[in-house]
């Protein structure tokens, strides 16, 4: 049967393509790669800042060259595939032609200029992002499993009026009549306005971690050790997501900000106000205002320390009355009436010092079904996840007002 | 041709093919041949395993919520684990497989250089597999598949250290492995094989060996040191002591930035075998093709910092970002030489052509996202989201993974004797290729938007992107198993296959299906150009061959023809 298909090395089909099929291939190509970057406003998200549209037109260029490379490949395999079928009973070969030293020098040369010039405008885009502008905010970031914090230190001027010196914490007093006069404090959003520049300088606590502003186009790893930084300045008032790209453990998922049940922001966000008016008569109010001006009750306190979001706890607990929803550590409604309970396993002295043991030294005792994840807040400003005894005491005096909210 | 009589080979004259018992590849044995399909047999039961794996990190992205997993870290284990083993236990060792069974028989050799290497480079991989599993139930094996410290040494518990040992065990397996293959290479050719001769699939194991032997002792070493943190308390990663985490993604990276080459150079192998016999036509710039390998197994190693552009020192980004470029070069002369392969040939679709067609028409979409997360500013934005999950997969499943689906097809009759079924092959392409398309297509979109990669929870707004992805990876989860039951049914009732069922010119088809032990009946010659189709010359290579060997009913195996032939003629 082989024998009868003979050998057809000349029934050579027509390998070279007709002029009218190269034209409408370029012109596929061309209006094919402008034709996908019509769609990037869809694909991407609010474009708020100088350095996401240098970015954006970066991407332009690369989605349009990808583009035309793309519609190439697909098309010609596209129409190999229709044109050289081979029939069927078709037992013949196909023309043993083997190379074409100028077509090979062509498709080399090509890719080799396209990545030139996508190098270098990659390289000019880069330049322009990174670039030190005047008068730039300079934020601290510390990352901590599984939360941002945010560092101000801001200036005497910049505090509102409103605030009366007197009531002030004994620790922003001593702040603000030390010789720099720079207030310093936490704060878990982020906040600036429109065209001022911001300069993040970055730390963690523990494993790596990104800081991300999609809506930026900025991302910058947080690393333990070293101090890393990244500049953006946002064109566009709103609320925008800080996200943690770098995994970094259970609650990686849970480090981005979000929006609670009522639509309000829980953990990191960025917070761009219209103007510099809009975010000083904002900006202490309400989360921070509260760690600057301490109310008495000690509970009430520690319930503002933790619902300003100081301490990364909402990540790991769900706490109702706070609108905690994290699993990563045992539900904490109710714990003012385990805590007396669970005193008596661990040999504390009362449900008081079970909780401050909880918090400064949680890997003593595990909460059964649990892990031995929860970080050590210290006394000590010098290491990691620093707690002063004054927020700590707070904190569990709220804790402790926890009781009979039976749904755990 | 026909002056080689079987005779002349004392002990194997007229030796019918070997006929093996399941147990046989069960055993020690020094034969590549069952070496091979031990490593293919190994691998693909690894590929169950992670591909399940998968299936249930779909499963948990249906909705923003952690749900099916109990919490985070079982999440983490679950794409860590995925991701260590589609690498580490299915490509490479299938690839190690492919390799094994091929290149002595592409080579007119009886076996590999060193046999007894051979055998115990593959034995180290089931123990390996195994502590790898153990460390996904022992738990906490949570940094993912890149294990940076210190979340992997101070902030995990034993399943790492498990996650560790095994990865040594495989890199020692690697290579041992490719040692051989070098040897192999470098000494076994036939008589009238110059390198420039070689089928490109031998071309591609000696580049893929070469960047194994060099790439891999780092790995080695990156792990020992994360082991020492680990067990014996020094601080290598620590900064706390003095450590650095930069010095782990440096080393670890010096290893698998060339390590996606060592996936899918091989690949590149297969497809130009496949693309040239199913289209009848040689290779479109042999040269070109085979050194292009060479080029970026060497270019390969000056890349490795594009994995870190979020966290290098700003200043030396540019620098990985010209060479990250560069590569895309001899990665894109691959690409139009197979392009020019198949135009003005006769494409044939079978099944292994179809899906090296696929393999073509998706690698080339991870080939463009690798331009653009090459680019620092847009890399910056997309890095470690979705866009690069998305990648990545088109460039190991896209690339490598539709590659081995289409060598299944094509050297299945060589290893078992018998045909796959082309039917059923036809109905898995068909499902895969758009299941594949819809499952990691739209993963660009997330990440580009703002999803994250390796998380369990996700903002709202991402899920019905993720709905439509978690449907299509089902469907592609479930066309997995045609083909493994494609291989089942086929082995016991495959039509029979005759010695060069594609009418190929490569050595592997010059013996019968399967081959003796001996691979051959004394000393096959070589086809002077491995893809010299359309000449006389092949023609009639393929006729003394059929002649030698018979041919199976009908004379040639081209399903879309066969019923045609039968019934026209
Ligand atoms: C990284 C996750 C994580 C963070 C952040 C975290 N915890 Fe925990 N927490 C846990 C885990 C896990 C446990 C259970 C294991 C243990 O007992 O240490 C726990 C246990 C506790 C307990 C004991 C609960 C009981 O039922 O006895 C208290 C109290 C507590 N945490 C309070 C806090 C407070 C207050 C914060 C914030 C200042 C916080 N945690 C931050 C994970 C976390
Ligand atoms: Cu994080
Ligand atoms: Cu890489």
């Amino acid at each position: 049967m082989s024998s009868s298909h003979p050998p057809s090395p000349r029934s050579t089909p027509n390998m070279t393509p007709s002029l009218a099929l190269i034209i409408v291939g370029v012109v596929v190509m061309i209006a094919g790669g402008l034709g996908f970057t019509l769609f990037i406003p869809m694909i991407l998200p609010p474009q708020a800042s100088t350095q996401a549209q240098q970015v954006d037109q970066l991407f332009t260029f690369l989605l349009f060259f990808g583009g035309v490379i793309f519609i190439l490949v697909e098309g010609v395999i596209l129409v190999s595939v229709i044109r050289f079928r081979a029939q069927p009973g078709d037992l013949a070969d196909g023309p043993p032609v083997s190379g074409n030293t100028t077509l090979e020098l062509v498709w080399t040369a090509i890719p080799a200029v396209l990545v030139t010039v996508l190098a270098i405008l990659s390289y000019t885009v880069w330049i322009n992002t990174r670039a030190i502008p005047a008068n730039e905010m300079s934020v601290g970031a510390t990352a901590a499993r599984f939360a941002w914090t945010f560092n101000y230190e801001v200036g005497q001027e910049t505090l509102p009026t409103t605030l009366n010196f007197g009531d002030l914490k004994p620790e922003i007093q001593a702040d603000l009549t030390d010789e720099d006069g720079v207030v310093h404090f936490n704060n878990p959003k982020l906040y600036t306005w429109v065209g001022q520049p911001v300069v993040m300088e970055m730390q963690s606590q523990d494993v790596n971690h990104a800081f991300w502003i999609p809506a930026m186009r900025v991302k910058q790893d947080v690393l333990p050790g070293r101090t890393t930084e990244i500049r953006f300045t946002p064109t566009m008032a709103g609320n925008y997501r800080i996200v943690c790209a770098e995994l970094c453990g259970s609650g990686h998922g849970a480090m981005a900000g979000e929006v609670g049940r009522d639509g309000e922001l829980l953990g990191a966000w960025l917070i761009v106000f219209e103007n510099e008016e809009d975010y000083l008569a904002n900006f202490f109010d309400p989360a921070a205002a509260t760690v600057l001006v301490p109310p008495d009750d000690p509970a009430l306190l520690g319930r503002q320390i933790l619902a300003s979001g100081a301490y990364p706890c909402a990540t790991c607990h769900t706490l109702d009355d706070l609108g905690w929803t994290g699993n990563i550590g045992p539900n904490m409604n109710g714990i003012g009436d385990r805590a007396a309970a669970r005193a008596q396993t661990t040999g504390d002295a009362d449900g008081a010092a079970y909780l401050e043991h909880s918090l400064r030294h949680p890997g003593d005792y595990l909460v059964p079904g649990f892990g031995n994840l929860m970080p050590q807040f210290n006394p000590d400003p010098g290491q990691p996840n620093y707690m002063p005894q004054s927020d700590l005491d707070a904190i569990v005096a709220y804790l402790l007002t926890q009781t009979a909210n039976p749904s755990n | 041709m026909a002056a080689v009589t079987a005779p002349t080979l004392p002990g194997v004259a007229g030796e019918e093919p070997t006929r093996l018992h399941v147990s046989d590849y069960l055993r020690w044995s020094v034969d590549h041949k069952i070496i091979g399909v031990q490593y293919m047999a190994t691998a693909l039961f690894f590929f169950i395993f992670g591909g399940a794996l998968a299936m249930l990190i779909r499963w948990e992205l249906l909705t923003p919520a952690i749900d099916l997993m109990a919490d985070g870290q079982a999440y983490n284990s679950l794409f860590s684990i995925h991701g260590t083993v589609m690498i580490f236990l299915w490509i490479i060792p299938m690839i190690a497989g492919l390799g094994n069974y091929l290149v002595p028989l592409m080579l007119g050799a009886k076996d590999m250089a060193f046999p007894w290497l051979n055998a115990f480079a593959f034995w180290l991989i089931p123990p390996a597999g195994m502590l790898m599993i153990l460390g996904y139930f022992v738990g906490q094996t949570e940094a993912g598949w890149t294990s940076y410290p210190p979340l992997s040494t101070l902030f995990s518990g034993d399943g790492q250290t498990l996650w560790a040992l095994s990865l040594h065990l495989l890199g020692i397996s690697s290579i041992l492995g490719s040692i051989n293959f070098i040897v192999t290479i470098r000494n076994m050719r036939p008589a009238g094989m110059g390198y420039f001769q070689m089928p490109l699939f031998v071309w591609a194991v000696l580049a893929t060996s070469i960047i194994v032997v060099m790439a891999t002792p780092f790995l080695a070493g990156a792990l020992t040191l994360l082991i020492l943190d680990r067990v014996a308390g020094t601080a290598f990663f620590n900064p706390a002591q003095g450590g650095d985490v930069l010095l782990w993604q440096n080393v670890f990276w010096f290893y698998s930035h060339p390590a996606v080459y060592i996936m899918v150079l091989p690949a590149f192998g297969v497809i130009s075998e496949l693309l040239a016999v199913h289209s009848r036509k040689p290779v479109f710039g042999y040269r070109a093709i085979a050194l292009s390998s060479m080029a970026i197994a060497l270019v390969g190693f000056t890349v490795w910092a594009h994995h870190m552009f979020t966290s290098l020192t700003p200043e030396l980004r540019i620098p990985f970002m010209i060479t990250s470029m560069i590569i895309a070069v001899p990665t894109g002369i691959k690409v139009f030489s197979w392009l020019g392969t198949i135009w003005g040939g006769k494409i044939h679709f079978t099944s292994a052509m179809l899906f090296a067609l696929s393999f073509l028409s998706m690698f080339v979409i991870g080939g463009i996202s690798g331009v653009m997360l090459g680019s620092v500013p847009w890399d910056i934005h997309v890095h470690d989201t979705y866009f690069v999950v998305s990648h990545l997969h088109f460039v190991l499943f896209g690339g490598s993974v539709l590659a081995i689906y289409g060598g299944i097809y094509h050297w299945f009759p060589k290893i078992t004797g018998r045909m796959l079924d082309e039917r059923l092959g036809k109905i898995h392409f068909w499902i895969t290729y758009p299941a594949f398309f819809l499952t990691f297509f739209p993963m660009h979109l997330a990440g580009m938007l703002g999803m994250p990669r390796r998380v369990a929870q996700y903002a709202p707004e991402f899920q019905t992107l993720n709905v439509i992805i978690s449907i299509a990876a089902f469907v592609l989860g479930i066309s997995t198993f045609i083909l493994l039951y494609n291989i089942v049914w086929s082995l016991y009732h495959g039509e029979k296959a005759s010695a060069n069922p594609w009418r190929a010119l490569t050595l592997e088809w010059a013996t019968s299906s399967p081959p003796p032990s001996t691979n051959f009946i004394g000393d096959p010659v070589p086809f002077p150009n491995p893809y010299g189709y359309g000449t006389e010359a092949a023609y009639n290579y393929v006729e003394s061959q059929n002649k030698k060997y018979g041919t199976v009913n009908p004379a040639d195996y081209l399903p879309a023809e066969k019923s045609t032939a039968v019934t026209s003629e």
